[in-house]
């Protein structure tokens, strides 16, 4: 088998392998495991310099109940529900419709239409940052969830599309074939037949977007401001007040922060084998 | 009920044209095979029949009605694919009523069409379970059972048998036939297996690069091909040829060291031709030795014997009864100079 398993190679290098394995994860670690520490340790352990050392308290309880009783914390984090989720819906629906039609019609400028999805892509969102928060001025989306779920719907299809499309691609041809000769039409494909069969595709992609979004924080400095509208990404930075950086109220705020996207890899985990297709041909 | 009929039927993929104006005509009930080498069109053909492809030039009419540029769902045709094609997520019994419930049948008449087809198949075991969990013939029961409850007008198969092994393909091929005789529709079959197009064919459509070669009955293509190319694809194994040249009273074959009189029209002395003669009808002579046995194939109640000429020409000959050659005999051939065939070299055509 290549390459061996480490099982089998000399001892040597199975103690080497066993020593770096651990360092190197926990130097990979080590910023996260610096911040879960923070967030249950007074506030005044950072001005003391005691970064790494023991808590001089344990302060866990009063941090993370101070984020979620004290702070905007929870009204964030409900703003982050209510962008993500939208978006995850919306660009999911969106690139199953066009990954279907570019999957599986033959047209003259499928390619082409498909290389633009794709190519999209390529565009560095810095440089549409302007014009990006111009247009939503004039469009008066400006500082609205519902304008920046529009602006992330629109940027995530198209990975969702070039996902979906090469997804699809690969179901076999002859079961479109097999409904079309049976007379149903192609909306009921669709729904009744390609849907089903996608659900590791749908399931793994939601997954996905439902990460970028949560964790985005482009967008939500460039188009939104204040507690009525931004996610949790943006706004965790207000627990640095103006004369004062609570950084051990922000530890305990990130993390809560990171554990919704954690959790639905973790539940979702499942779906992505995709086992579906089996049986469907020899 | 319905025939179908083809005119002038074309394809061409961009400035490639891969079916050359075909023009056939399916009766009502008949069980007609395409049969061809990969790559000849038949697959292509059944598709413009079933309306998945195009139909570049020409006219397709099922029962009197021209659907040349119908979708498929409107020709009345069901087809059943190589692969199957059963939606993986349904179980056997919604695989077969999906049609059905797609196109606004009431449930009751869906229950009582799949259960019929289902005991036709004998299906009834399996209704509840999915695809993943059947077997490859079952799963193709499944397919044609499909097929079977919309009641189409024309059966289309494209290579079913062919995903399946040896024993269950000689199972399924006696279950097609016995559908043909139950539901006494129009079924039109593409396989590259001869065995399976002599079996199961009312008429045989030879085809090769895109031209029908041959139409006829079975044993009238076997005992009376147009063609060489025909003559060679139908029985197995492959009838033998062997280069000749028309002399004065027939035709000299160098390989068999002999002048054959064969009763047909002389093409005229120096024409180059190609004999035919098949396995079945040639006999090893052992008083003789112009020939070596190189391999022998024992099947049990027929052997197969290959011989090889001096020149270096081969023939395979079919031995039965109780004395067989075995590799290495020096053997010579005795044949019925009437049951040769003979073509002309260059056309390929049967000269009769």
């Amino acid at each position: 088998m290549f390459p061996t398993p480490v099982e089998k190679r000399p001892r040597a290098t199975q103690l080497t392998y066993q020593t770096f394995l651990p360092l190197a994860l926990i130097l990979w670690l080590l910023p996260l495991i610096a911040v879960a520490i923070f967030s249950i340790k007074p506030g005044a352990d950072f001005t003391n310099a005691n970064y790494w050392g023991w808590p001089s308290s344990f302060e866990g309880f009063s941090n993370y109940g101070k984020v979620f009783f004290e702070s905007q914390m929870p009204r964030y984090m409900l703003n982050s529900v209510l962008i993500t989720v939208p978006t995850v819906i919306g660009a999911v629906a969106l690139s199953a419709m066009t990954g279907f039609a570019l999957g599986i019609y033959r047209f003259r400028a499928n390619l082409w239409i498909f290389f633009m999805f794709v190519a999209g892509n390529f565009v560095p969102f810095q440089i549409l940052m302007v014009p990006v928060r111009d247009l939503t001025l004039e469009l008066g989306l400006y500082n609205t969830k519902r304008g920046l779920v529009l602006f992330h719907i629109a940027f995530q299809t198209g990975f969702c599309t070039l996902f979906m499309r090469n997804f699809i691609r690969q179901l076999p041809r002859e079961l479109f074939e097999a409904a079309r000769v049976e007379g149903i039409a192609e909306w009921r494909i669709f729904w009744y037949i390609v849907l089903p069969l996608m659900k590791p595709a749908l399931a793994a992609l939601s997954v996905l977007v439902f990460t970028f979004i949560w964790n985005d924080y482009f967008w939500a400095v460039v188009l939104t401001q204040g507690a009525e509208s931004q996610p949790v990404t943006a706004g965790i930075t207000s627990f640095n007040a103006q004369y004062r950086a609570a950084y051990h109220l922000m530890s305990a705020g990130s993390i809560v922060a990171a554990l919704p996207p954690v959790a639905m890899f973790f539940l979702m985990q499942r779906h992505f084998i995709a086992g579906l297709t089996l049986g469907a041909v020899k | 009920m319905a025939g179908v009929s083809l005119t002038g039927a074309i394809k061409r993929y961009g400035a490639t044209q891969v079916i050359h104006g075909i023009d056939l005509e399916v009766r009502d009930g008949e069980f007609v095979v395409f049969v061809g080498p990969s790559g000849c069109g038949k697959s292509t053909l059944l598709r413009m029949i079933a309306g998945l492809e195009e139909t570049s030039e020409g006219r397709i009419e099922i029962g009197d009605r021209d659907v040349t540029r119908e979708d498929p769902a409107e020709r009345g045709v069901a087809m059943v694919f190589q692969t199957y094609a059963l939606y993986p997520h349904m179980t056997v019994e919604e695989n077969m009523g999906f049609g059905l419930r797609m196109t606004g049948h009431d449930k009751a008449e869906i229950k009582r069409k799949v259960g019929a087809a289902a005991t036709v198949l004998q299906l009834d075991p399996l209704l509840k379970r999915k695809p993943a969990a059947l077997s490859g013939g079952q799963r193709q029961r499944v397919a044609i059972g499909r097929a079977v409850v919309r009641e189409p007008d024309v059966f289309l198969f494209d290579e079913p048998l062919s995903n399946l092994d040896a024993e269950l393909r000689v199972e399924m091929r006696v279950e097609i036939a016995r559908l043909h005789k139950e539901f006494d529709a129009t079924m039109i079959y593409v396989t590259h297996d001869q065995v399976e197009a002599m079996t199961l064919a009312d008429k045989i459509v030879v085809l090769k690069d895109g031209r029908i070669e041959q139409v006829g009955a079975p044993l009238e293509l076997y005992r009376d091909p147009d063609n060489r190319f025909v003559a060679g694809f139908i029985g197995s194994p492959s009838m033998n040829f062997l280069e000749a040249e028309a002399v004065a009273g027939g035709f000299r074959v160098p390989a068999l060291d002999r002048v054959l009189e064969v009763p047909v029209r002389h093409p005229g002395e120096g024409t180059k031709v190609v004999i035919g003669l098949r396995p079945e009808h040639l006999e090893t002579d052992r008083a003789a030795s112009g020939m070596t046995v190189t391999l022998t194939e024992a099947l049990g109640g027929v052997s197969y014997a290959y011989l090889e000429t001096k020149g270096g020409e081969r023939l395979v000959v079919e031995e039965r009864g109780d004395t067989r050659s075995s590799d290495g005999d020096r053997v010579g051939l005795t044949f019925d100079a009437g049951r040769v065939m003979v073509f002309d070299a260059e056309s390929g055509l049967r000269i009769r």
